[in-house]
Order: C-alpha cells, then structure tokens, then sequence
C-alpha cells in the first residue's frame, strides 16, 4: 500500500517535471536543474565578489540559477524557504572561466581540413573526468573548441562542468568557431594559408552561385533543401541581404537562409558576425595570417586569438589589431640569442597587460597548473592579486561575451560559487564546496578521488590490498663460492 | 618583424640543448674513499657580498628577521639577525638555502648508458656530463644550486652519479662535489625497456637481457653475488665488483630507482637479502618512489631514504604507472623516514622544486619539512650536510632568494647564488 502511494507520488512529480519542462520550452536547456523559483543561499566567512570590495559574514542568495543578492549578513535577507550553505569558516568566491580548452572531448581533432558544419556539442563527454576535476579545481565555465590541429574545426560551445547531458551542461551553444592559422600535421604554411583563405572564396562562390541560379529562376537549390529536410519555415524561408563588413554578396535577399548549404551556414554565420572566431597562432608568425582573415572576411571584432606562448613576439600587432587573446598554460617561455646562446626568460602575461592586451589564461590540463596555478604564478611575476584573478574570472566571462553572468558575484550572475578553505591562490587551500546555478555540485568531503590523491585512501573495491608476503628467516649457510651460480 | 620572430624561432629550434659529445669510456677506478673536500673555486673570485632579507630560513627549524648575510671567499661569512638595510645593500624577502634535486635527470639520454653490459657499477657518469647544457642555467634560476646527475636507467646499474653546482667552473672535475659516493641503479620495467630475446628475428642492439621485471632483479642480486665470490676467487673478478662490494660495506650509497610498491619491495628485499647472506648492509636510497605511501613499514624497518618524483593533478607518474598520493612525503616524515623532493629537472615555466614543496605542503607537510626535503635532506644524503642545505656561518653561499613566502605559489625565486656568486640578481 504505502509503496503504491509512493509510486504514486513519484508518477505525479515526473509528470509535473515533465510539465514545467515543457512549459519552459527551450530555456530549460539554460539551467537544466534549477527550475524558476528554486531558491539557495551562500552563507560565507568572507564573500570575494570580484567586483567590488570583500563582504566578511556575506550572504549571496541565488534563486531560479541566478544570483539576486548579494552582501552583508545583515543587509541581506535569506528567503525563508531557501536552501542553505552556511559555511562560516569558508571563503566565497566566484567560479573559474576557462576561455578555451579542447578537453572533454571524446577527440578533440576532425581529420577533415574544413569542417564548420561540425558541432563539439557530438564530441562532449559529460562524465570526462576532465569535467570533474574542472570542479576540483575552481572552474564552472569551460568554453569547450575543437583542438588546434585543424584548418576550420568545429562550432564550439561554453558548458558548465556539470551534468549527465550536453544539454544539462550546456551554456551558450554556437560559442565559436574554430580556425586555425598554425599549419596542422602534413601541412605547409602556404598551403594551410591558401586553404585558409580558399575555404571563404568557398563560401562566396556558393553564395554567388545561389544567386545566380535564383536570377536564372532555376529551384536547385531549394529542391535539394527540402530533399535533405531542410527548414525552409518562417525566417528560414526568407531572404536577407549580406551583412558583412568584409565582403559581400549582390542579392543575396533572392536566398532563402534556408537554401544556403549547410555546410557553408557556419562560415555564413562567422562572415556575418553571428558567431566569433576562435583562431590558433602556434607561432608569432601565424598571426599576421589570423588578423588578415578576420580582417579580410569581417570579423576582426568578433575575434580572439589563442596563442602559443612563442606569440608574444607579435603582441605589438595584436595590440593594433585590438582583439583580445588567451594565452597558453606556458607563462614564462625561455628564449635565446642564436648568436650569444644567451637565455632571456620572457613571462608572457606580463608583455600583454604591459600591451593593455585584454587576456585570459588557460590551464595546463591534467597537470598540476590549473586556473588557479596560473593566476598564482602572475602574482609570483608581479601583479596585483586582483588582476591575476580577473584573467581567470573577469576577462575570460568577456572575451566570451558573459560579462557579468560569470566570472563575478554580482546580481544577475549566473550562481556559480566556490567555497574555498582560504585563498585560492594558496597551495594549502581547497575548493570545498562549487555552486553552479544554484545546486550544490561538489562537496570535497565526498569526493573519493581527491580523498585517493591527497590522502593516499584506496577506495573500497577498487584495489586489492595485497599483504605483505611473510619473509621467513633465512637459515642457510653464507653464501661462499657457489655464489655466483645462484 | 615577423621574419626576424620566424628566423628566431627557426633558431632556437636548431640549438635545442647540445648532445653531450663525451661519451662514457670504461674507467676502472681505484675505489677511492670520501676524501676532504677542497674548496670550490667560483668562475671569478666571489667578490665580498652584503645582502639584507626581511626573513631567512636557516633551515634549522629558526626564522631569522631582518638579518644581514655577509658572504665571503663563497661561504656565508656571517649572518646577524636584527639589523637594519645599510645603504646600497641587496635587499629581498626571503632567504632559503640554495635548494638540492637529486633526481635532475639532467643526463637522462643514450649517451649517458653505457650499454656493453646490463651492470656498470664502476662507470662515473662524469664522463658524460656536458656542463655547457642550458639545462643546469636553468636549474640555477628555479633556485636549485645542487644536483645529482645520475646515468639513465636504462641499465640494471649504471654507474656513480655526481653531485655538482649548477654554476661553476666548466670543468667537472672542478664543480663536483665529493660527498659520500652514490651508486645508481633501477628496478621495474625501465632496464628491461625496448629490450628482446634473440630468436625469432635479426640479433640486433635490444636483443639482450633481462627482458622482464624479475631479470632486471635477478640481475642485481647476481651482481652482488659474484661481487662476494670474486672476493674470494680472484679470477671471478670482474671490473665493478669492488665497488659493489663497497656498497655491501655501506661505503657508498645505492640509488636505486624504483617507482610502484613493487619496485620499492624488490629494493627492500634485495638489502635484507644481503643482510641476511651475511654480505653487508646496503645505504639504500629508493628514487621516484611514487607508491612508497603504499608500504611505508618495511622502509621504516629498512630506514630507507625517499626521493619522491613530482606530484601530478591525477597522481599518476612516471613509466611504470605509478600513482603519488600527494600525502606521500608527509606521511614517510611522520614515520619517520628522510624524505627529498624533486622536480625532475623542471625548469622556470613549469612545476619547479620550490612548486613541489609547496604541493607536499598541500599533501600536508609542515613549511619546516618541506624545506628540508629540498635542502638539508638532500644535502645529508650527499652526505654535504656540512657544506650545504642550511643556512648558517660556515656553510658555502648557496642561497635562494625569494620574493615573497618561499614554495608559495604566489611567490618565487627572483635571485640566486652559488658559492657567493650572484647567478641571479633579483635587482
């Protein structure tokens, strides 16, 4: 009987949940777990919003995912039917941006030189312990790009280090796309330029040729749409003129959108400045050829160059240039004199923040120098504790276009909250608690892996314990001449 | 500019470190006994140096505030807490002894095995040191003044190691250091690596043995076997048998690299073996000991020394899959044990020395443990304690200078000396 009315309640609260989900339509992919109205509280010892001086005895409260208070224990109120997290003897701070990282994937690399039309949201494994140890580590942002061995990768997208689905984890699909400027494997310079540029003339040619066939009143192209089961419905089924501020195509209004191949929609999208450009310089070199795409095809703004740490040598052009850039997990990069043999250390943090270069440091992952590594070391080099955690926090959230949704505690952030047994930057700290959205999604005291790296703790079931064998005493004679044949 | 960037950057890719050229002849050497060391002789005459910390650690367990050093003839001449910067004089934060790896893995490449057989014991690596390698420069940044080069481990037992400065004279007879000698050799997959029985394809380099884990240990205890039998049949002698047999007598130190618990037991047991056979008492030191956690009783009943490698995000380490917790060296310290440290050669840019006391500190090592695990610790096993590893009148001028809380991640070191020389001037 009283398992009946327990499945009975079960039915009814998945139907419920089925309900609200449909309701909410498409933003439930937003914040998939918390639902509008669930509300959560942070009580800390210190908050660090990030923006703006600390709070000791702070409160931030987070409701629907989003942070609506936050300040003093004695300004703020605590809803009454709100979760709390009252951790006194801990320190709040707001969740690590990672700016760009080709973890997580099953394999971070297409073989395929050209491929826009494919999506990371195919190749993200939700339960990679990359994302777990993105907990462990701080950072509740990942903007998640095909690797750099590419000539056009993928769409990329940022997602939250949470979740069973892509979908539970996801926060902004279409985050980019994916260029590289650095020859991939087998590839000369002039040959991934020239494929490179080819790949644009491409999509103008396509473009072109659309036109032309519309004026020809010819229906090739709208057959082979609706053949692949293209949507051709509502905006898709309009047409629009080009808008680019690099090249553009005459008459591009015959078109319907949803009649242009979709194979050239994603380099349509970043001509049209719709989605930025993610573009790898693997050398100083390739950034000439990284400005001049972005800049010959129009999206010079909407673009941010990730840079091998030898590319500090053309920070004066990227200054020019004003696009903002994330650097590489290698911060201090030893050069030489080829003629004096002289080393010179360079830490490249400190040329862009001389250049007013905005930049965003990235992890060494699975190594020790994670985001907060990173920002420990800027501190080491010379700069002030505030503009380390703003190139883990503040600018990565811009650089992504999520300013004030991540990266700070701030009203209208998303709730994303590190618990932290002292300064981040410390070697003896830890993160004890992450809030993303709202929901408590790590808790260091039940995390068996961290418990197994730092205590030496094998988990139960995972590992034999192996005893010691007996040595018996050895009761024979010493060993004279036959030593040797033993 | 970009061309001049692409000729520069073709050039240091072309002057990658040099390949040693020397390579490693048999030497037979008389065993020489640990003689008194002469004193180190800088590159230029260290001229007399004052120099001002607002905190020294001598690495006594002492915190010295505001303590002038005063350095002459490359030893610290004098050291007087409480004093205030006089005018013009080197001013930093923090001082630590200049700090010792010996696990550097400077030479860890062919030229440095001599491959005609698996046991090499009376080999000096010396031979094979390239002191123009960039590699010890770097080292001298990261603050790290001493290292041990120790042959590859490509051998059951590859040779001597040598403890040198990281700046010095260019020659390695000048620069190295003649503590307690140490013998180096490996346990686990790594002698045996790459290496292939005769038959069933063309006899080439590879095809020798041991092929296995258990021939690489069969191979050590028949060394130290015939060691003692040619003791008695001289014409079973074999060249390195007297410096196994001075092993056996505890007159030099046995390295012996040795990652999973596995490894680390097949060392223990080897010792006690010889114990047992009425041998001798090996010095035994295990590096790399990643699994040491594992099994710390029968190191303690051993009192074997630890060299742990670097701490990694997952714990993992190093070719055999060795797993580090990172509670490691606080736990052998708690046993009791001698613990060092190493970054295996890190150099600025990457996890250093000075990040891997900081990251066994996050395991839970104290600040005073974690000093000595790359400073006196090291330096006893060198059997230098006399000359370095603590900061105090007398002892030679190896000091690392901090600009802020030494092994913090927010801090680093900013300037160097060695034997009073200023290899890095933090001005």
């Amino acid at each position: 009987m009283i398992q009946q009315s327990t499945r009975l309640l079960q039915r009814i609260a998945q139907t419920h949940l089925a309900l609200t989900l449909g309701l909410l339509g498409c933003s439930f992919l937003l914040s998939a777990q918390a639902e509008a109205g669930e509300k959560y509280a942070v009580r800390a010892g210190i908050v660090h919003t990030l923006a703006g001086e600390a709070i000791p005895n702070g409160v931030i409260v987070i409701e629907g995912g989003r942070i609506t208070a936050v300040g003093s224990a004695d300004d703020v109120k605590i809803p009454w039917d709100a979760e709390v997290l009252d951790v006194p003897h801990l320190e709040a701070y707001p969740g690590f941006v990672e700016a760009h990282t080709s973890s997580g994937m099953d394999r971070p690399n297409e073989s395929v030189s050209v491929a826009p039309f494919l999506n990371v949201r195919d190749s993200i494994d939700p339960v990679a312990f990359y994302f777990e140890d993105c907990l462990r580590s701080g950072i509740t942002t990942v903007n998640v790009q095909q690797g750099n061995a590419c000539i056009i990768g993928a769409v990329g997208m940022v997602v939250k280090p949470h979740g069973m689905t892509v979908e539970e984890m996801l926060v902004r699909p279409r985050a980019g796309l994916k260029i590289s400027a650095a020859p991939k494997s087998g590839m000369s310079r002039a040959t991934q330029a020239q494929t490179l540029r080819g790949a644009f003339t491409g999509l103008r040619l396509h473009l072109e040729d659309l036109v032309q066939q519309k004026r020809n009143g010819n229906d090739f192209s709208r057959r082979e749409a609706l053949y692949q089961g293209r949507d051709l419905a509502g905006e898709r089924g309009k047409g629009r003129a080009m808008m680019s501020k690099g090249w553009t195509v005459e008459g591009l209004e015959l078109v319907p959108r949803g009649e242009v191949d979709e194979k050239q929609e994603p380099l349509l999208d970043l001509v049209e400045g719709r989605v930025p450009a993610w573009i790898y310089c693997g050398a100083p070199m390739d950034v000439r050829l990284a400005l001049e795409i972005a800049s010959d095809n129009g999206f010079l703004e909407r673009t941010v160059l990730v840079l091998d740490d030898s590319c500090w040598k053309a920070a004066d052009l990227i200054a020019e240039a004003g696009v903002s850039v994330v650097l590489d997990s290698t911060l201090v990069r030893t050069e030489m004199d080829p003629k004096t043999e002289e080393e010179e250390e360079v830490f490249i943090p400190g040329v862009f923040k001389d250049k007013g270069i905005p930049f965003a440091l990235s992890s060494r992952n699975s190594t020790t120098e994670s985001l907060w590594f990173q920002a420990a070391m800027c501190v080491a080099h010379g700069f002030t504790r505030a503009e380390a955690l703003a190139a883990v926090t503040a600018t990565p959230a811009n650089i992504l276009g999520l300013e004030g949704e991540v990266g700070c505690l701030c009203p209208g952030a998303a709730g994303n909250v590190l618990l932290t047994s002292g300064d981040p930057l410390s070697v003896t700290s830890f993160v004890e608690y992450v809030v993303i959205d709202g929901n408590l999604v790590y808790d260091r005291s039940v995390d068996i892996r961290t418990q197994h790296l730092l205590e030496g703790v094998v988990p139960e079931g995972t590992e034999s314990h192996a005893e010691e064998p007996e040595v018996e005493e050895d009761t024979r004679k010493k060993a004279g001449d036959e030593g040797g044949s033993r | 500019m970009i061309w001049t960037s692409f000729l520069h950057a073709v050039c240091l890719t072309l002057c990658a470190p040099p390949l040693q050229d020397a390579v490693v002849v048999e030497q037979p050497q008389e065993p020489e006994a640990p003689k008194a060391q002469p004193a180190v002789v800088p590159v230029v005459p260290a001229a007399d140096l004052r120099l001002h910390a607002e905190r020294v650690y001598t690495g006594t367990g002492e915190i010295l505030k505001n303590a002038l050093i005063e350095v002459r003839d490359g030893k610290i001449s004098s050291l007087r807490p409480g004093r205030s910067a006089p005018e013009g004089v080197l001013q930093v934060k923090a001082v630590t002894a200049g700090m010792i790896d010996l696990s550097a893995r400077l030479h860890s490449n062919f030229n440095s095995v001599e491959q005609s057989t698996e046991v090499q014991p009376h080999l000096d690596v010396a031979g094979s040191v390239d002191l123009h390698d960039k590699r010890f420069a770097r080292l001298a940044r990261t603050g790290v003044t001493t290292i041990l080069v120790n042959p590859l481990d490509r051998n059951v037992i590859g040779g001597r190691g040598v403890a040198l400065k990281t700046h010095g004279p260019m020659e390695v007879e000048a620069r190295r250091l003649n503590g307690r000698p140490i013998l180096r050799g490996a346990i686990g997959s790594e002698p045996s690596a790459a290496n292939h029985a005769a038959f069933g394809r063309p006899t080439d380099f590879y095809s020798r043995r041991p092929t296995t884990r258990m021939g690489v240990e069969w191979e050590w205890r028949k060394a130290f076997f015939d060691a003692v039998a040619a003791k008695r049949l001289p014409e079973k002698d074999f060249p390195g048998a007297e410096d196994l047999r001075e092993a056996l007598a505890g007159k030099r130190t046995v390295m012996i690299q040795a990652w999973t618990t596995q490894d680390i037991r097949t060392a223990v047991y080897l010792d006690e073996e010889m114990q047992r056979e009425g041998f001798g008492d090996l010095d035994l030191v295990i590096d790399a000991g990643a699994e040491a956690w594992k099994e710390p009783g029968i190191l303690v009943r051993n009192s074997t020394i630890v060299v742990l490698p670097p701490h990694t995000a997952g714990g993992r380490v190093g070719s055999d899959g060795a797993f580090l917790a990172w509670n490691t060296a606080s736990l052998l310290v708690g046993e009791g044990l001698t613990v060092c440290l190493s970054a295996h050669g890190a150099g600025p840019g990457s996890a250093t020395l000075g990040h891997q006391a900081g990251f066994a500190m996050r395991g839970g090592l104290s600040f005073d443990q974690a000093l000595a695990a790359v400073t006196s610790a090291p330096a006893s096993v060198l059997g230098l304690s006399e000359r370095l590893g603590t900061v105090h009148e007398g002892m030679d001028a190896d000091l690392a200078l901090w600009n802020g809380r030494p092994f913090a991640a927010t801090s680093r070191v900013t300037g160097v000396l060695i034997d009073g020389v200023i290899v890095v001037d933090p001005r």
